[in-house]
């Protein structure tokens, strides 16, 4: 037989050699590069439901102390090489930046206009600070790779210095925003990299490196006069509710939202493909059954009875008389005294307190009437950073480093304006408790603590270790036959 | 006048003297058998003639006459060696074969119960280790022919009358049309297959008629099955008592008030186990010819219910084959042979799987629930008040109970029955080839085959909605269709001129040969929301919404070999022999650097007993020594994985406007196009031996050594890539010996046989790779985030791998005095009635590195033993198999439902002092890991042997059935696996798989009790 014989037809195979030609695979190449954003692992670890688990205000709840093994190892910050949420967000880091290294590589010989190449590089760029920023809170000690690797070198890689990592993200943030778009069209590019996104970025990263000042200098050119419309085109949501609305997804108040749909038809057998929220099935109270249709009970999914909110964060909430802070209603749900009024039923969860995350809770409504699995295609978008948010770590710097409470105050005030709360002092401690209630269960507890010094405090209770748990431990398989070392406090 | 004629009987050549030789009158019943010393004495007269019959000798006929004393030399049979064996594109007379090759006959299957071909080589050849992949009807079983040659796909290469027929794809076979089985077991004989040989080589070659009358086959059985064996698990009273010892112990509280008032509570197993499970199989085969055309035609019919749940677990098969010859002139013959079948199965989804299903189920589920709900306050309550859960309602008009204990996927089984009835899945094939062959001068034979399977397979399967419990639930109707094809075709020219000069003789043979298969294509359409009830009301044919449908389909990229090959034979005076083989192969699974590999083999052979001076006695009557050396290869790695390729599914959701999400493509991992081949050689060395005439001994000592073998290991995840690269990394090695024995009696109206053969076989993995030690992965189990098995250097694949048990604390004592070597406590939290761990790396705590290889799922040994008698029209045959030195992971309880049932021996738990050393105490936290640990708790010897098939028949005697024109009617009754001898707790010992000895749960072997009969006219 010829040689011609065994050329098979790469049948539904695209070769990477013949890839990375055209506009239309560049283009796909880009979405590759932000899937890692929503990234679900198999053992349910998303970066939201890991950062809420390890956080003071929920419980990874569930079934039974076994449900769910990597939440509830960080939950009750029992966390070993091998067991935790650390391998999923780990490959979701690098997955990204893999990713990001090969649009950058392969935009050289792709025949696509500067307009666009100019704006994809900008946009990989953003994505590779977002990953690795995220990677160097979570891990502390990372490789840091900017290309991607070749097979032949692919177990001499070893950690960098933290300050390489951030000097490379800072590096790209700051090559990044000149050729960011300053909004994109949000019905069809919502979730793209804007440049109010990357310069929020840039000065959570000034944030993290304590350099108040540089901070706040980015925050503002996002957040504009506290209260109004940014130059970016931000501004607060009217009412607070809204925000959690699936038919309000890229708002006004929203820089950066990990995006999520209900019409991939998520299966199974692959979870890190699907494009569903997996946090709305697993917020769900087990169980879950409205026994009296007429008292109007929430519409929620019954779900794995996730997240089961702690005391202290109801706690939180209470101003006193019994009164609560108006945030409350749409954050938490009492499934509890909903049950014991008789208009519910549902299963206690692991750890129950009988309070869930009704932010993140599925809505029947938005079960998805397609194909795949119902589980894995809840739409919900969750919120990277939304103004407020913005608006808080600006008061945060501004107090920490001492710089203009004035502005400071401004901007706390607006944020419990919006809800109709009266201004209090800003205070470092008002502001820390501030974005505890406004952002409760959007993931960003835990980062606030450790970075404020405050978690050994607040995460005490769970277990939590100081110079230990202020990071995850490099999951087991990057340990094997490479030269990596584990951080040695695991 | 007759006269008592005495003789002796002698071997012709070499004149030993022969005890039991038959010697009849002929047309008489009148006979005797020669005495130990040779010697015989029967009343004659001298028109009588006598025949002397004697196994391995050739009958004769003697005239009385005169004589008074007589002595017949009786000639050796030289048809024995003139047996002929299929060696790969021919066949070569068995007495110079040099290379390992086990045989199987039609005799030695004819009438077994035999559902898949694979069973039929369990403990009848050496060399190969088989395990059923379940007791499911119509599953196949996991055969690896001399141990696991590759960390890759180690099913054997089956060919069938020529044509390549993938491990799975056999089940098509009916065990009545094959005429001979054989395995290729040496590198010298697999290396003819060169490039996919290396896991070994298994022909099989269906009957073809002779000519002459015409003849009709019939034989079918007819029987039923129940389970072998029960397991012990505990009753309603037993369980809440240690359910609430348990939970006690974790610091909850009682769980059930009262445990006796439970009584005995219900018995999942009963629920779901068919004690009369009808299995029947039934075949006509005719063939016959003449000088010009022969054929061979069957039609064949089998069904089977399943032991378990049986509604949804049950397999039927319909076959029909063409086999035929036919001479077109004096020197060109064409033929083929065609195969058709279809298959029907039901199968109840998990066979071995801790993860639900019928048998899962029925293993865990608490004995407390009962199989229908009647308390009125459950009913009361939602699913059973809310219609549109779909809380499941028996035939009976009940709903079924659904357990508040044990749930997950763990649910009433007779509820899950009813969600799956009417579903199945099917396959028709069609495999066949067909040749022609010319003989243009004598002995140069110029042959051109193509062979061709084509299968057509799919399934249908309805979800009703259900509620099975909160975890397991459908809350809206699906019906799935898919139907699958593909088409393997392979086309082979040879050249073969065999010559003898004087006393060598030479036989050469060269060939090419393309070969195509895989190209698999298929198309799946799921609707949802679909107006129907049942499976039978289920139709894709209703209008549905592009919302309301999830089409998929698929496409395989096809694997192609390219091949030359020559092989050379010589023998001179088939007393030394030579057998070489030379083959190239081509893949389509490698890129340019590495695309061809090259296959030598070469092995020789003496005849030690035919020369002149072998002496001449009774005690060694044959003997061949042959031993060989060649490389064989394994492409089998999957497509593209020399290439980097982009894959989809890596999408992300862009924009608010609901109907966009962005389709993303990246890399799916780092390109190699320097993979290549895995090569595995093989040195044999072995003999045949014929002793004392009766007693045949066949013994082969191998090493396989397989290099390069291909791995795609897991690369650190900060390479960001999504498949790990495929690499040539990886060494193992596997020793052992076979020996097989038959020996035959024959006195009088009784004829005895047995026939057994043992294996022997050692595995290691020698290398991984620069500085690996260990593969990670491995086989996981339940939620244990360590897995249970590990692959590393110097152990063999797979070993079992956990933690060591030096007993359990028995007071507190014991626990502080648990130190490693610089007196720290090791295990500082655990309380009396935990295990005690080994601390294997004295650092005084118990971490991953406490792990170490605690068994092997692999058998050292397998072994087979035939028994067969007759005696007049009787006949039996006991046939039995077993295999010895290997550990199972008996994990059938699963641990992350806390309600889950217990195992009786869970009765002989830990409950304080000197109540047990080796069952820890019950604690539903478990804080010390006692039973979520992988440990030497889970591992019990795999070894058993089993009673396969016993059979009695009867051969009607041919004055009674001559009057019908009936030329053999034999009735007979079979018992299969009737008696398995093991010291396991579980099921079944026999369990296959990818990795074998792994018990989740499986689906037993099932015990049939049968009658039959085969009649031919």
């Amino acid at each position: 037989c010829s040689e011609e014989f065994l050329e098979v037809d790469p049948i539904a195979n695209t070769l990477e050699s013949n890839y990375y030609q055209t506009e239309e695979e560049m283009y796909a190449a880009l979405v590759a590069s932000y899937d890692p954003i929503g990234w679900l692992s198999g053992d349910f670890v998303t970066k939201l439901t890991a950062l809420n688990a390890a956080s003071d205000d929920v419980y990874a709840g569930g079934g039974s102390s076994t449900d769910v093994p990597s939440l509830q190892a960080v939950s009750s910050y029992n966390l070993t090489a091998e067991t935790g949420p650390q391998s999923s967000l780990w490959n979701k880091g690098y997955s990204g930046i893999y990713r990001v290294n090969t649009l950058l590589v392969k935009i050289e010989g792709a025949e696509v206009s500067e307009a666009i190449k100019s704006r994809y590089v900008a946009e990989a760029k953003f994505l590779r600070a977002f990953y690795y920023f995220d990677l160097i809170r979570l891990f502390y000690s990372i490789p840091l790779i900017t290309e991607p690797v070749i097979p032949d070198q692919m177990f001499e890689v070893e950690q960098d210095t933290r300050e390489a990592v951030f000097k490379q993200i800072e590096e790209d943030l700051l090559e990044a925003i000149p050729n960011l778009p300053d909004q994109v069209n949000v019905s069809v590019e919502g979730g793209r990299a804007t440049k109010g996104a990357a310069i929020s970025l840039l000065g959570k990263v000034y944030l993290e490196l304590e350099d108040y000042t540089l901070a706040a200098e980015q925050f503002e050119k996002v957040n504009g006069t506290p209260g109004a419309t940014s130059p970016f085109g931000y501004s607060l949501l009217e009412n607070y509710a809204d925000l959690f609305r699936t038919d309000n997804e890229f708002n006004s108040e929203s820089i950066f939202e990990v995006s999520h749909s209900a019409l991939a038809n998520g299966v199974w057998d692959c979870m890190p493909c699907t494009e569903g929220n997996i946090i709305n099935i697993m917020a769900g109270p087990r169980g879950y059954n409205i026994s009296n249709t007429s008292a109007g009970a929430p519409s929620f999914v019954s779900g794995y009875g996730c997240f089961v909110v702690t005391e202290g964060l109801v706690d939180a909430f209470q101003l006193g008389g019994g009164q609560f802070d108006p945030r409350y209603s749409t954050t938490i749900s009492n499934v509890d005294s909903l049950q014991q009024a008789g208009v519910v039923t549902y299963e206690p969860s692991y750890k129950n307190t009988g309070y869930f995350l009704k932010k993140f809770i599925g809505r029947t409504e938005d079960v998805t009437s397609g194909g795949g699995a119902t589980e894995l295609n809840f739409p919900q978008n969750n919120y990277e950073m939304r103004l407020a948010d913005i608006y808080l770590l600006e008061a945060e710097a501004l107090v920490r480093g001492g710089i203009n409470t004035t502005r400071a105050q401004q901007l706390l005030d607006a944020v419990r304006d919006r809800v109709g709360l009266d201004p209090v002092p800003a205070t470092f401690e008002n502001i820390m408790n501030e974005r505890r209630l406004e952002l409760a269960g959007e993931g960003h507890r835990w980062f606030d603590l450790v970075r404020t010094g405050l978690a050994a405090t607040a995460l005490k209770d769970k277990g939590y270790v100081e110079g230990k748990h202020d990071k995850l431990p490099i999951p087991l398989r990057e340990l094997t036959n490479t030269s990596l070392v584990q951080d040695p406090a695991y | 006048q007759s006269v008592t004629l005495s003789g002796k009987v002698v071997d012709s050549e070499t004149s030993d003297i022969l005890p039991g030789v038959n010697i009849l009158v002929k047309g008489t019943d009148r006979g005797t058998t020669t005495d130990l010393n040779g010697e015989f004495k029967l009343q004659v007269s001298p028109e009588d003639v006598l025949v002397l019959s004697f196994i391995g000798y050739l009958n004769k006929e003697i005239q009385v006459g005169n004589r008074t004393s007589i002595e017949v030399a009786l000639e050796y049979d030289i048809e024995t060696l003139q047996e002929v064996v299929v060696v790969g594109y021919g066949t070569q007379k068995k007495k110079v074969v040099t290379g390992a090759i086990s045989s199987v006959s039609s005799e030695d299957l004819e009438t077994l119960p035999i559902n898949n071909i694979g069973q039929a080589l369990q403990g009848r050849t050496s060399g190969l280790t088989i395990a059923s992949n379940s007791g499911q009807p119509g599953e196949g079983a996991t055969i690896r022919v001399r141990g696991i040659t590759t960390l890759n796909n180690n099913d054997p290469l089956w060919i069938v009358d020529g044509v390549v027929v993938d491990n799975g794809g056999i089940g098509y076979l009916n065990q009545n049309d094959i005429e001979s089985i054989e395995v290729l077991k040496d590198a010298a004989s697999q290396a003819i297959y060169g490039a996919r040989a290396a896991a070994g080589v298994i022909l099989v070659t269906t009957k073809s008629g002779k000519s002459g009358k015409i003849t009709v086959n019939y034989n079918g059985y007819y029987g039923s099955s129940a389970p072998a064996r029960k397991l012990d698990l505990l009753n309603a009273t037993e369980y809440a008592t240690l359910r609430n010892e348990s939970s006690i112990a974790a610091g909850n509280g009682v769980i059930f008030p009262d445990p006796s008032s439970l009584g005995a509570g219900t018995d999942w197993q009963d629920v779901i186990f068919n004690d009369n499970a009808i299995r029947q199989n039934h075949e006509v085969s005719i063939s016959g010819g003449n000088e010009v055309s022969t054929f061979y035609t069957s039609f064949g019919y089998l069904s089977q219910e399943g032991i378990v749940a049986s509604d949804i677990s049950n397999y039927e098969r319909y076959n029909v084959r063409l086999n035929s010859t036919h001479k077109i002139n004096d020197w060109i013959t064409f033929g083929q042979n065609l195969g058709y079948s279809r298959e029907k199965s039901v199968g109840l989804g998990n066979t071995n799987s801790e993860y639900g299903g019928p048998l899962s189920s029925a293993i865990n589920l608490d004995p407390i629930t009962p199989i229908y709900e009647t308390d009125p306050e459950v009913l009361n309550r939602a699913p059973f008040t809310v219609d549109s859960l779909g809380a499941v309602v028996a035939p009976n008009g009940q709903y079924y109970a659904i357990s508040p204990y044990v749930q997950q996927e763990m649910s009433n089984p007779l509820a899950y029955i009813q969600t799956r009835l009417g579903n199945y899945g099917w396959s028709n094939n069609i495999v066949g080839n067909a040749f022609l062959e010319a003989e243009p001068i004598k002995g140069l034979k110029i042959r051109s085959t193509i062979g061709i399977k084509q299968s057509y397979w799919g399934g249908e399967s309805y979800t009703p909605v259900f509620f099975l419990n909160a975890a397991t639930k459908n809350n809206r109707t699906s019906f799935n269709r898919n139907t699958n094809r593909k088409t393997d075709w392979n086309l082979e020219n040879t050249i073969s001129y065999t010559k003898k000069i004087g006393e060598h003789d030479f036989s050469i043979l060269v060939g090419q040969g393309a070969y195509k298969d895989d190209a698999a294509v298929g198309v799946s359409v799921t609707a949802f929301g679909i107006p129907a009830d049942n499976f039978d009301e289920a139709s894709l044919g209703w209008s549905y919404t592009a919302k309301d449908t999830d089409p998929g389909g698929y496409e395989n990229v096809p694997h192609k070999v390219s091949s030359l090959f020559t092989r050379l034979n010589y023998n001179f005076k088939e007393k030394y022999l030579l057998t070489a083989v030379m083959r190239r192969d081509g893949s389509s699974n490698f890129g340019s650097n590495f695309r061809y590999g090259y296959f030598p083999s070469a092995s020789i052979g003496w005849v030690a007993s035919d020369e002149d001076f072998w002496p001449s006695n009774k005690v060694v009557n044959f003997l061949k020594i042959r031993g060989g050396y060649g490389v064989v290869g394994n492409d089998q790695i999957g497509k593209l994985n020399f290439v980097s390729t982009i894959g989809g599914g890596r999408n992300y959701s862009f924009g608010s406007s609901s109907d966009s999400y962005g389709l993303g493509y990246s890399p799916n991992s780092l390109p190699n196009p320097n993979l290549k081949w895995e090569e595995t050689s093989q040195t044999n060395i072995g003999f045949e031996a014929t002793m004392l005439q009766r007693l045949k001994v066949n013994f082969d000592w191998y090493k396989k050594v397989t290099n390069g073998i291909l791995q795609s290991p897991d690369i650190p995840g900060y390479v960001g890539a999504v498949n790990n690269p495929a690499q040539n990394i990886g060494d193992m090695e596997n020793t052992g010996f076979e020996l097989e024995l038959g020996y035959n009696q024959e006195i009088g109206d009784f004829t005895f046989s047995v026939n057994g053969n043992v294996s022997y076989l050692q595995n290691k993995v020698t290398f991984l790779g620069d500085g690996r030690e260990f593969l990670d992965g491995g086989q996981n189990f339940q939620a244990s985030t360590q897995p249970i098995t590990r692959t590393a250097v110097g152990q063999p694949i797979n070993s079992f791998y956990g933690y060591k048990i030096l007993g359990v604390f028995q007071t507190q004592e014991d626990v502080n005095n648990h130190v490693n070597s610089e007196g720290k406590v090791i295990q500082p939290d655990a309380v009396p009635g935990d295990f005690i761990w080994e601390d294997l790396d004295d650092n005084g705590e118990i971490n991953v590195d406490d792990r170490d290889f605690i068994g092997s799922p692999v058998p050292d040994w397998s072994y087979g033993l035939t028994v067969s008698a007759t005696y007049k029209n009787f006949d039996l045959t006991i046939f039995g198999q077993g295999v010895a030195g290997n550990q199972i992971f008996q994990g059938l309880r699963r641990l992350d439902i806390t309600g889950s049932n217990y195992q009786r021996a869970a009765l002989g738990r830990w409950t304080g002092p000197g109540t047990s050393n080796d069952y820890a105490r019950l604690d539903d936290v478990d804080p010390n890991g006692n039973f979520r640990r992988p440990s030497e708790f889970y591992l019990e010897d795999g070894d058993y042997f089993r009673i396969k098939n016993i059979q009695l028949g009867y051969t009607l005697p041919e004055s009674i059935i001559s009057v019908a024109g009936i030329n053999k009617l034999r009735v007979y009754v079979m018992a299969e696996n009737l008696i398995t001898f093991t010291k396991y707790t579980g099921f079944d010992p026999e369990i296959g798989g990818g990795v074998f000895s792994i018990d989740r749960g499986i689906y037993p072997q099932a015990r049939s009790i049968m009658g039959g009969l085969s009649l031919t006219f």
